[in-house]
């Protein structure tokens, strides 16, 4: 009952969230992150919390009562043989399957790995204009080291001693303001994951393994923190388009193709899908960042309203 | 402020949307197939609509529990269950015993009445069958019994706001005399 009524109350949050997203025009990517964490963690106390201050919610007649009772539809039957609540467990049992091997194996890996942690690069040298474009950036910079790679790479590692990569290929296509706003940008994610709560998030995306509203959200929460650090990019370096022209060129080739396309092989649908879905997020991040920024983050009064009508509609979904 | 109003308002619409199709949702399964659990006006009418072979019901009842049921709710599907409640005479609106009849060997129809702590259990032989009698407390810590047996291809369940002596009395008057005889009021 657990695992049907967090799945069912997950997904109410999820369309209430958006919802409230909507109708409330939010655009800013920190306040749609924060409304989003409550898909994500008000289905797993919900139940027991509920069935604590009100043990008669799971007698029948609550359930008759309930705005929706998921029970009954367990008991229908498809076809007249084939009960959908066998369908709901195969679901959770294919987001499960999922979630270990996109999720677990690739982390479980990278922590076997006997390479972990054995990252080579050089240091930029005093007058390069990776020097110049981190010198440029305000407060206090992580290391930054220039892989031998002709291909477009960049990210950063996270450990207690934070360093940015760069490969030799990105450097001489950027000019200085994109890589000063490339390098803010990962400057942005080091900060971000010095939060306890993105630990927090991980934890809860691991106990709620088996939901697939859970997996789509934690996903979207994802492409959220990218747009946060966009932000602190641009707040950073004072120029957005500087960092909208680095995507454009770290994810587009001159004529206009993604550079993931340029493979040899040739993509299954799953490949062309995620592709498909990578492109849109790309060109959404490039057109925020290309439009004139709305400061506004103000909502906590909106946030609060979003929790309440959850907790209430959730309340009577048995 | 003006958009924070329209936004609400556009909010509340959209709800009130999500409201409406959670209740055709809900009712989408009685609608294509029959058997999901449904209340029902009274005993009569519920053995008139469901293929349940023996709607068992007390003959007795005290009077603190007031005739007619409160709740009379039953289903065939996933399995066939019947829950009857009963609301207290002087309170008609609390309810003060709780009859539930589950086919073998499913798990019984959550009970609106819970016992909170169980003080004492006894087995015992009732009318040729084995009954399991439990006393202890409700929430509130008010005195609470609940009494069992297997009769025929289902499990009866009573539970009440009272002590084990009436409840027993009760379950008695449910069984005529051959095992799987039925009564109504």
């Amino acid at each position: 009952m657990y695992l049907a009524q967090s799945f069912l109350h997950s997904l109410i949050a999820a369309l209430i969230v958006d919802t409230a997203l909507i109708a409330w025009k939010i655009e800013a990517p920190v306040m749609r992150q924060r409304f989003r964490l409550l898909v994500l963690i008000v289905p797993i106390l919900s139940f027991p919390v509920y069935q604590f201050l009100s043990p008669d919610r799971s007698s029948a007649l609550f359930r008759l009562g309930a705005l929706f009772d998921i029970s009954r539809w367990f008991s229908l039957e498809l076809w007249g043989m084939f009960p959908v609540g066998a369908l709901f467990l195969l679901v959770l049992a294919f987001t499960a399957v999922l979630f270990v091997m996109q999720e677990m194996l690739p982390i479980a890996r990278h922590t076997l790995s006997p390479e972990d942690g054995v990252l080579e690069g050089a240091v930029p040298e005093p007058e390069s204009r990776v020097t110049r474009a981190l010198e440029s950036l305000p407060g206090q910079k992580p290391d930054v080291f220039i892989i031998d790679d002709e291909e477009f790479v960049m990210f950063s590692s996270t450990s207690k001693k934070a360093a940015i990569y760069l490969s030799g290929g990105l450097v001489e296509r950027l000019t200085i303001d994109e890589l000063r706003a490339a390098i803010a940008h990962e400057i942005g994610h080091i900060h971000r994951s010095r939060r306890p709560v993105m630990v927090v998030l991980f934890l809860i995306r691991v106990i709620m393994f088996y939901n697939p509203i859970v997996l789509m959200e934690f996903r979207r929460i994802v492409q959220e923190e990218e747009k946060i650090c966009d932000d602190v990019a641009a707040a950073l370096t004072g120029n957005r388009t500087a960092l909208a022209g680095a995507l454009r060129k770290f994810y587009f080739t001159e004529e206009g193709e993604e550079r993931t396309q340029m493979m040899n092989t040739a993509p299954s649908l799953r490949d062309r899908i995620e592709e498909y879905s990578h492109t849109l997020l790309i060109e959404d991040r490039i057109s925020r960042l290309e439009e004139p920024s709305d400061p506004r983050t103000k909502g906590s009064v909106v946030f609060f309203i979003v929790l309440a009508t959850i907790l209430a509609v959730n309340y009577y979904l048995v | 402020m003006k958009q924070t109003l329209g936004g609400m308002l556009l909010f509340v619409m959209m709800i009130a949307v999500l409201v409406g199709i959670l209740q055709v949702l809900n009712w989408i399964p009685s609608a294509v197939q029959d058997g999901a659990l449904q209340k029902y006006d009274s005993i009569d009418e519920l053995r008139s609509h469901l293929k349940i072979g023996t709607v068992y019901a007390p003959a007795y009842f005290p009077r603190s529990v007031q005739w007619p049921p409160s709740l009379v709710a039953a289903q065939t599907r996933p399995y066939p269950a019947i829950v009857t409640e009963f609301a207290r005479s002087d309170a008609p609106g609390e309810t003060i015993l709780v009859i539930t009849q589950t086919a073998l060997p499913h798990p019984p129809l959550a009970e609106k009445l819970l016992l909170a702590a169980v003080r004492e259990t006894v087995r015992f032989p009732f009318k040729g069958r084995e009954a399991l009698l439990e006393a202890g407390v409700c929430r509130n810590d008010e005195p609470c019994s609940r009494m069992s047996w297997h009769e025929g291809a289902f499990r009866l369940s009573l539970v009440m706001r009272s002590s084990p002596a009436e409840l027993v009395r009760i379950a008695e008057s449910m069984i005529v005399s051959q095992p799987g005889g039925s009564l109504t009021r």
